[in-house]
């Protein structure tokens, strides 16, 4: 590609000769990087550079997924020790309030116990007396009741004439005391 | 011989009540009444000796007059006797008595004769109604009661009723 033309020019200076060359490296260059050349190079540039552009976003596709995959992962232990954890705290706070509402169902359970027996005692204890004073009042009025009619049915049926006995009878058993009244 | 002092009168069973000495009095005044008449014509009629007709008098007050031996025709006696009733009435001892029925005139005889013969010999009754008692008789002396009531009986022996219906209840 870089062949010299000895015959066609005359001996020149080495600054010449150095000028010359590059001359003809810059006319020749221009041949060779023509249009085409251009195209063409461009087009293989395109074509590395998308490839080379695809490679790396697959890479990055690939480091991306990855890092999603590691992210999701690690939000997903996080969570997971996190729902833990307050699952742990709830179910120990839970557990505690089972056993505060335990203690105060036993407690609430123990004091109705104490009041149903005072209540079993004390209802007992009225029953025993109200039975007590039922009866009495019963016997009071059952008596009065039995005297009421006893009273109702005599009514004036006794005459003097016929309980005189009776009078006489009751005056001679208090008749000390009489006389002693009658004496002051 | 003068009768026997207001606190030396003997009573016949007819005399109950101060009501009867009461009107024993005023039977004792008629009578003086009639006897001063009889004496006040006489001596109008210029007779020395009076000759008096007794009236005709109450059963009490002949049997008073019989007990006590009082002399109607003595003026100075019926005079004494007056005084000595009124006396008699305010001061006799007396004894209230309250039946359940009316209290018949035998039976208050035989009640106040007893009362003479055992308690007082003076003694007179007042007689009262109730016939809530029932039967019996209440007495009510100057300080004291005595229930003699078939009411009370019945009240006193209520333990019997009692202690019968606890028998029934405990079988």
């Amino acid at each position: 590609m870089f062949s010299k033309k000895k015959d066609d020019k005359p001996k020149k200076t080495v600054q010449d000769e150095a000028t010359s060359i590059v001359d003809q490296a810059v006319e020749e260059s221009a041949h060779i990087f023509n249009d085409e050349f251009r195209e063409e190079l461009r087009n293989r540039g395109r074509l590395r550079f998308e490839k080379a552009i695809n490679e790396n976003s697959m890479f990055l596709k690939q480091d991306l997924e990855m890092t999603v995959s590691q992210l999701n992962d690690h939000l997903k232990n996080g969570i997971t020790q996190k729902l833990d954890a307050e699952l742990q705290a709830y179910a120990s706070a839970l557990k505690d309030a089972q056993e505060l509402a335990l203690q105060s169902l036993q407690r609430t359970a123990t004091g109705i116990e104490e009041q149903r027996a005072k209540l079993t005692d004390s209802m007992t204890q009225f029953a025993a007396e109200r039975e007590q004073l039922l009866l009495k009042v019963y016997e009071d009025n059952m008596a009065k009741i039995v005297e009421h009619y006893i009273l109702e049915a005599l009514g004036d049926q006794f005459d003097v004439k016929a309980q005189l006995p009776f009078i006489i009878s009751q005056m001679e058993a208090n008749k000390k005391q009489i006389m002693e009244d009658m004496r002051l | 011989m003068s009768h026997a002092t207001a606190h030396e009168f003997k009573l016949p069973p007819t005399l109950i009540s101060r009501v009867d000495v009461s009107r024993l009095g005023r039977e004792v005044e008629s009578v003086d009444n009639e006897l001063e008449s009889q004496k006040v014509r006489s001596q109008a009629k210029g007779e020395k000796k009076v000759d008096y007709h007794m009236p005709a008098t109450s059963q009490a007050l002949s049997d008073f007059l019989e007990l006590n031996t009082v002399d109607m025709t003595k003026g100075q006696e019926r005079a004494k006797l007056k005084h000595d009733l009124a006396v008699f009435k305010d001061k006799a001892p007396i004894i209230h008595m309250t039946f359940a029925s009316q209290a018949d005139s035998e039976s208050l005889q035989k009640l106040v004769a007893w009362i003479r013969a055992e308690i007082h010999p003076q003694a007179l009754i007042s007689v009262g109604l109730q016939p809530a008692l029932v039967g019996g008789v209440y007495i009510r002396t100057p300080n004291k009661v005595f229930d003699f009531s078939l009411k009370q009986h019945l009240h006193d022996k209520r333990s019997i009723i009692v202690n019968q219906l606890e028998g029934l209840l405990r079988g």
